[in-house]
């Protein structure tokens, strides 16, 4: 049973840094990124493969699958830097999330196709005890979650947070007030870039092994759900609607039990129609969530 | 002059589920990301009448494209109409979050296998030298009839001026009299059509799975930008060109990444032109 | 006379609060009404609400001293009610033609039993219009869109016509036309009622005057006797 919620915990704590890039491009930004399974695959594979095939170390390799997500962002960015409609950005995003899903499961030489990566080492796994690895991977997990939530917590109280959010409520008004439009939007996606990057690379040493089907485009509902259970804007409120959907996740594992006769293929389909329709049904009636999103005062 | 012709079949497949998502755009103001699956669905019905109930293909088009329209009505009942007036975000969200919903239902009842139509086999023949087969002829013809007809609907009826004052102005609509609600049923069932009729041109083209629609996705929303969203010729010249352009780079391109040729379409356009082709410049108020 | 079109301690606003805080009026049948009042009066407010484009928080409206305030906008005008909003009042991506076969349409499918008070001559109103039929209502000038726009509200054949700043914006030739066309329109018998910024051109051919003033009518009086009392030009600018 402890092992059962230090395994959950570590999946939470990279599942909620994926939220919270999403929560910071799209609840901060306005920009909603339906690229992010693509996003995500694109920072565990460059984690792997520059532990793996470079050599690299954990750190470094860490480090640059962040600045490499966030290059493509700022890219994405760029592009759509003459339209500021909402529409277009999400279909772009889109195309690119699939196009980096292609070549993870195309360019076998690089990414090992659809068998995908294996034998990702922990790291520092050889230096700590085995028997305390675990709890020491989980606290720096938990540190690094903890890290990022204060580090995007100044951002948003910032000028920058506040350029932010004036962006979103009404663009027209924050560029006659002088607000950099698109620059500012460049550099939200970009640093959503870095997270998602992160994430990636934490997915990537947990699981120790990668491939394409982990990245399938479920992964954007899973976010896109706890985003909004917790109160779009809210960090906090990122965190907590990341565990409840982990909770919901995980529970529909045991539908196996309930209804019998189900193959494993049907039981997949049917946790995802599940996510679906939760997802529809937050839309509808929950969405601000449950948790408010910090204001200056006027 | 083979490419050509491929790339013009390729393109007119996509024609009607760009039209489909050009109008749903122009009355709901949102792209519709479920609009893959919907093909998808409505192929397997076909599908289930064609091959389970052993229907003719024509037979069971028509019958699915009644069924479907009807489908898509009430589905937008139960989703976007709640959803009315909200943000475009949260209505892609929606969507993004049907197309799941509704690819993973064709999964549970017809399964990952792949499936195919009942149609007789028949062998390729030749004219003017380029290489042609049955289906494509079809695809062809049907999908020119089918654009035909939405034009002279469009352009003459009541009821797609209806459709066109609605996209223009919701509101300028209301207080002239027009039945928003009815008409955007209409527009859904019209849509529901379209895409039986595209999903069975695509069915024909290749193995009917799950998956099929939604890999359709971004040639589909390449097709409707390049044209301009909300203009339904535009529709219809994006798609050849997207077509003609996508067969034409398989020549430099491995097939594998051919998606990437709309997504670069698609980033172009927008760097470009982003109201596309035929579109209107987007005015802020 | 009784009111043929009146309203009672409306209230209404766009989410937080009322921008309306109770207007009540009334109208005879066959006058012209006209609301003056400062920007962020509340003017728009009203006539969006008397439209059905705006659903009340409180109150009531009468036509013929039946309650509408729980009809759409459709169901208004199959009751005689037509309203021209004050921009985007044409369907620009559609012609001219286009945009008054929209009215006929709606008049065969409704089945409209009042009498008719426009005949069929309508454009006689309107005679610039007759070589621009076939011209996209979006390329036209913004007079000319205005007359489109007028138009097609009369098409409806109201026995009401709700007008929100018909003279917005127009140069002063076409703002004399609208006028005319409200006059000529109003003696064929139809009750007009108007919110204008012109007040002066709007009170020379009213019956009947409101002033408003932050969601509340200041003052209501007779038309001519407010253009003479020489009080309009403070009261208008909100001093008193």
């Amino acid at each position: 049973m402890l092992s059962f919620i230090i395994l959950m915990s570590l999946v939470i704590c990279f599942s909620a840094i994926l939220a919270l890039a999403l929560n910071f491009q799209w609840g901060l930004g306005g920009m909603i990124n339906f690229g992010l399974a693509g996003l995500y695959a694109l920072g565990a594979y460059a984690c792997a493969i520059l532990i793996l095939k470079l050599n690299i170390n954990f750190f470094w390799s860490t480090i640059l699958s962040m600045l490499l997500v966030s290059l493509v962002c700022a890219l994405i960015s760029i592009v759509t830097l003459r339209v500021s409609e909402e529409d277009y950005f999400a279909i772009v995003t889109l195309g690119v999330g699939e196009m980096l899903r292609l070549i993870a499961l195309n360019e076998d030489w690089l990414t090992g196709g659809a068998l995908g990566l294996t034998g990702i080492p922990r790291p520092l796994s050889d230096s700590i005890p085995a028997d305390i690895y675990i709890y020491v991977f989980l606290a720096t997990y938990v540190f690094i979650l903890l890290i990022c939530i204060f580090l995007l917590n100044i951002i948003a109280r910032s000028a920058f947070g506040r350029s932010m959010r004036a962006i979103r409520e009404d663009d027209v008004v924050a560029v006659t007030l002088g607000k950099n439009l698109l620059w500012t939007r460049a550099r939200i996606f970009a640093v959503g870039g870095l997270l998602i990057g992160l994430a990636g690379s934490m997915h990537a040493f947990y699981y120790q092994y990668i491939d394409p089907t982990q990245f399938s485009n479920i992964v954007v509902a899973y976010a896109i759900m706890a985003v909004i259970a917790g109160g779009k804007g809210s960090h906090f409120g990122v965190v907590i609607g990341s565990i409840l959907i982990m909770i919901l996740l995980e529970g529909s594992r045991f539908l196996k039990e309930i209804i019998p006769g189900l193959g494993s293929d049907q039981l997949s389909a049917v946790r995802i129609i599940i996510i679906g329709v939760g997802l529809i049904l937050v839309l509808i009636y929950k969405p601000n969530g449950f948790v408010k999103e910090y204001r200056l005062n006027a | 002059m083979q490419i050509i012709f491929n790339g013009f079949v390729t393109g007119i497949v996509v024609t009607l589920p760009a039209l489909a998502i050009t109008l749903l755009f122009g009355v709901l103001k949102f792209p519709n990301f479920a609009v893959g699956s919907m093909l998808t669905l409505a192929a397997y019905i076909v599908f289930t009448f064609n091959v389970l109930f052993g229907l003719s293909l024509l037979f069971s088009t028509i019958i699915t494209a009644i069924i479907f329209g009807f489908l898509l009505i009430l589905i937008d009942q139960l989703t976007f109409a709640k959803l009315r007036g909200s943000s475009s975000i949260t209505l892609m969200v929606c969507s993004l979050g049907l197309g799941f919903v509704l690819e993973n239902i064709a999964r549970l009842m017809y399964g990952n296998n792949a499936k195919s139509f009942a149609i007789e086999l028949a062998r390729p023949f030749l004219f003017m030298d380029i290489r042609m087969n049955r289906e494509q002829i079809v695809t062809i013809i049907v999908s020119t009839i089918a654009m035909i007809f939405m034009y002279v609907l469009l352009k003459h009826m009541p009821i797609g001026r209806a459709m066109r004052a609605v996209s223009d102005n919701p509101s300028l609509s209301l207080v002239r009299g027009i039945d928003s609600p009815l008409i955007i049923k209409w527009t859904w069932f019209i849509s529901g059509a379209l895409l039986t009729i595209g999903g069975v041109l695509i069915g024909m083209d290749r193995a009917i799975e799950p998956p099929m629609g939604s890999s359709y996705l971004i040639v589909i929303f390449a097709a409707a930008i390049l044209g301009g969203l909300g203009s339904p010729l535009g529709a219809f010249v994006g798609s050849l060109i997207i077509g003609i352009v996508s067969e034409l780079s398989t020549l430099v391109i491995p097939p594998n990444y051919r998606i990437g040729i709309p997504l670069a379409v698609i980033a172009l356009i927008l760097i470009f032109r982003p109201q596309g082709i035929f579109g209107k410049p987007n005015i802020k108020k | 006379m009784k009111p043929f079109f009146s309203s009672h301690n409306l209230k209404a606003g766009y989410g937080s609060g009322d921008i309306l805080k109770g207007i009540s009026f009334d109208l005879e049948k066959g006058k012209v009404m006209t609301v003056i009042g400062p920007n962020g009066s509340g003017k728009s407010t009203l006539i969006k609400t008397l439209a059905g484009l705006l659903k009340p928080s409180s109150g009531d409206i009468f036509i013929d001293e039946s309650s509408i305030v729980g009809y759409t906008s459709p169901q208004r005008i199959k009751l005689g009610m037509s309203y021209v909003p004050q921009e985007y009042n044409v369907f620009r991506n559609m012609t001219v033609k286009e945009n008054l076969q929209l009215a006929n349409e709606f008049m065969r499918s409704a089945k409209k039993k009042k009498t008719q008070i426009i005949d069929d001559d309508l454009l006689d109103l309107f005679p610039e219009l007759t070589s621009k039929f076939d011209s996209l209502a979006g390329n036209l000038s913004g007079g000319q869109r205005q007359m489109v726009a007028f138009a097609c509200a009369l098409a409806y054949k109201p026995e009401i016509l709700l007008l929100d700043e018909p003279s917005a914006g127009l140069s002063p030739k076409y703002m004399g036309d609208i006028f005319e066309a409200v006059k000529k329109v109003n003696e064929l018998g139809v009750t007009v009622f108007m919110v204008e910024q012109n007040a002066i051109e709007a009170l020379q051919i009213s019956d009947k005057c409101i002033v408003m003033a932050n969601g509340n009518v200041k003052y209501i009086s007779d038309a001519k006797i407010l253009m003479q009392s020489g009080d309009l030009h403070s009261l208008y600018l909100g001093d008193a």
